[in-house]
């Protein structure tokens, strides 16, 4: 078990190519949902799970059934994988959304129609190609993927954090809401820039 | 509505990105340059364009209980299409937009247009407004985009548009430039319309 | 159960329907894919052997060391090699074209994803053009004391470049 090179993905996903920050994948939830800490924490504990687990069933849905070397067919189906993927995601988000229904209904009615969301959530499927893109093991994969959804959650978060306060300041009324939210999201941006480049 | 409006309504009033704030992934990400964002419109549009007409087609057969997978599944064989095409007749655009070719099936403008509008109307006008939100989408993103490549390159296309003594300002391409683009935009969009609001006012 | 049955129908007929057509265009695409990516490498090498006609690998058990160009008239024009380093933020990956007598005839870098403006500015022809004519065994960044000019802001996407040159003839030397 190499365990540096796990410890590089973790890294890299959470902070050096952080997916919201630096991929700008997710970016649709993170404007939506980050306006309070609270559901933006729940929304960052679901994305976490479906993540991980659609890196899961999309690694093993890849390399047992579409590449061709290694699946149980022989033929090259690759060019099946976006198909494949976004309807085990779909799957997946189906599944999730019920089990929350029935045992954190609280949390359902906060997260309300951006749970089903999830499913279009560009960062699920994105970590599921972009382990594919890298060959990543099946390790690796799980990893990445989880590692994926702690970056996510961890930039939700610290938007929430700063939303909160921005409704006590005086913001002029055209960069009222989005507008001042992505500004801020670019400064957020920019801080993270200072950790390309970091190598172990 | 007029059928002429289906289609003008995705261009301003309801642009997808800067008024319905859909499809932000892709336009961040793909805006580093004009070419790329024509590229990801052309695609987007293609493929918005052929569900919005196919899922119009087959709506009254569809179950309503499965009418999202049904929509996601006739999304992403378009998508798949366009993936191979692209790969095969102009691999070096295929090569620089990368993973958000596939991601084109996870567009909400796609998937938003299927749902609010192919599945209850008509081939024609969902053909229209089809059309009219990928330009819409495609008009966002190039304006973004020259933006960025101005500021960031000093030109567009590989000509220089800005003076050689200008030195790019390279956080324009990079990510941080592609958030404060757009908040700026959408800042300056929100000035014109209550510009517009309060002299309709007077 | 009925409602089972409509459903699950629909979606499978889609499912077919799907699948058949892309199959069909997948067969279309997939020669044409494989084809662009073999004439892809095969410009690279011309790029950086100009005067070769063709190309004869040299491999070693499973793993293409590198090519020797032959021109026209079948005399040796040179050698072409790739190598690879980790740059500031990718892998930076270069095609090295040498001449008879191991000199660098010409480089290009084929794939990087450094930070634009900066070092991604390696694949200019500004800056591979400086690897002409120099001896791959004796090449090193100018910061590093040699007398390569290392790109404004971006040494460690420079250093990439050099040293995997450096490495990967030394490596090769012997075997040429």
């Amino acid at each position: 078990m190499d365990f540096s090179t796990l410890f590089i993905i973790i890294i890299g996903s959470i902070f050096i190519n952080n997916f919201v920050i630096a991929r700008f994948l997710g970016l649709c939830p993170y404007i939506g949902v980050s306006k309070k800490m609270d559901s933006a924490f729940g929304m960052g504990m679901a994305v976490i799970f479906v993540m991980t687990m659609a890196s899961t069933i999309t690694w093993l849905i890849y390399t047992f059934l579409l590449n061709a070397d290694t699946s149980i067919f022989g033929v090259d189906l690759t060019f099946l994988r976006t198909i494949a993927f976004i309807l085990s995601i779909a799957v997946l988000v189906q599944f999730v959304e019920m089990v929350i229904k029935k045992t954190a209904p609280e949390l359902y009615k906060a997260l309300g129609i951006y749970l089903p969301l999830i499913t279009t959530n560009c960062a699920v499927l994105g970590v599921s190609l972009l382990n594919i893109n890298e060959n990543y093991n099946f390790i690796e994969s799980i990893v990445n993927g989880a590692s994926a959804g702690v970056g996510f959650t961890l930039v939700l978060v610290l938007m929430a954090g700063i939303r909160e306060r921005l409704e006590y300041s005086n913001v002029p009324k055209s960069m009222k809401g989005m507008p001042i939210s992505f500004i801020v999201a670019g400064c957020m941006a920019l801080a993270f820039l200072g950790f390309s480049g970091m190598k172990f | 509505m007029k059928a002429i409006q289906e289609f003008t309504k995705g261009i301003i009033k309801e642009n997808p990105v800067f008024v319905m704030a859909l499809g932000l992934c892709p336009t961040l990400a793909v805006s580093t340059s004009v070419q790329n964002a024509i590229g990801m419109g052309a695609a987007a549009t293609f493929v918005l364009l052929c569900s919005n007409i196919i899922i119009s087609l087959i709506k009254n057969f569809i179950p309503s209980k499965v009418r999202i997978p049904c929509f996601i599944l006739v999304i992403a064989s378009f998508v798949t299409i366009v993936d191979m095409v692209m790969e095969a007749y102009v691999p070096p655009l295929h090569k620089s937009l990368g993973i958000f070719i596939p991601l084109i099936v996870v567009n909400c403008i796609i998937l938003g247009r299927a749902e609010a509008f192919a599945s209850k109307n008509g081939v024609f006008k969902s053909m229209l407004d089809g059309l009219g939100m990928g330009l819409g989408f495609m008009l966002a993103i190039i304006v973004i985009a020259s933006i960025r490549e101005i500021l960031g390159t000093g030109g567009i296309f590989n000509a220089k548009i800005l003076p050689a003594s200008y030195k790019p300002m390279i956080v324009a391409i990079l990510p941080p430039g592609a958030f404060v683009t757009i908040g700026l935009l959408m800042g300056l969009l929100n000035i014109l319309k209550n510009k517009k609001k309060s002299q309709a006012h007077s | 159960m009925k409602d089972f049955i409509r459903p699950t129908l629909v979606l499978l007929i889609i499912c077919v329907v799907a699948g058949a057509i892309l199959s069909l265009i997948y067969m279309q695409t997939a020669p044409l894919i494989a084809e662009n990516k073999l004439k892809a490498e095969e410009e690279a090498r011309r790029l950086v052997l100009p005067d070769a006609k063709y190309f004869n690998p040299v491999s070693d058990s499973s793993t293409i060391l590198y090519y020797e160009g032959y021109s026209s008239d079948s005399t040796l024009a040179g050698y072409v090699f790739s190598c690879v380093q980790y740059g500031y933020s990718s892998d930076v990956k270069t095609i090295v074209g040498l001449t008879p007598d191991l000199m660098i005839q010409a480089i290009t870098v084929v794939s990087q994803s450094e930070t634009p403006g900066l070092g991604a500015n390696c694949t200019k022809p500004d800056f591979t053009a400086q690897f002409s004519g120099k001896n791959p065994a004796d090449i090193y960044v100018d910061k590093d004391g040699g007398d390569i000019q290392s790109l404004t802001g971006a040494t460690i996407t420079t250093r990439a470049v050099t040293n995997a040159i450096h490495d990967a003839f030394l490596k090769l030397k012997d075997r040429l």
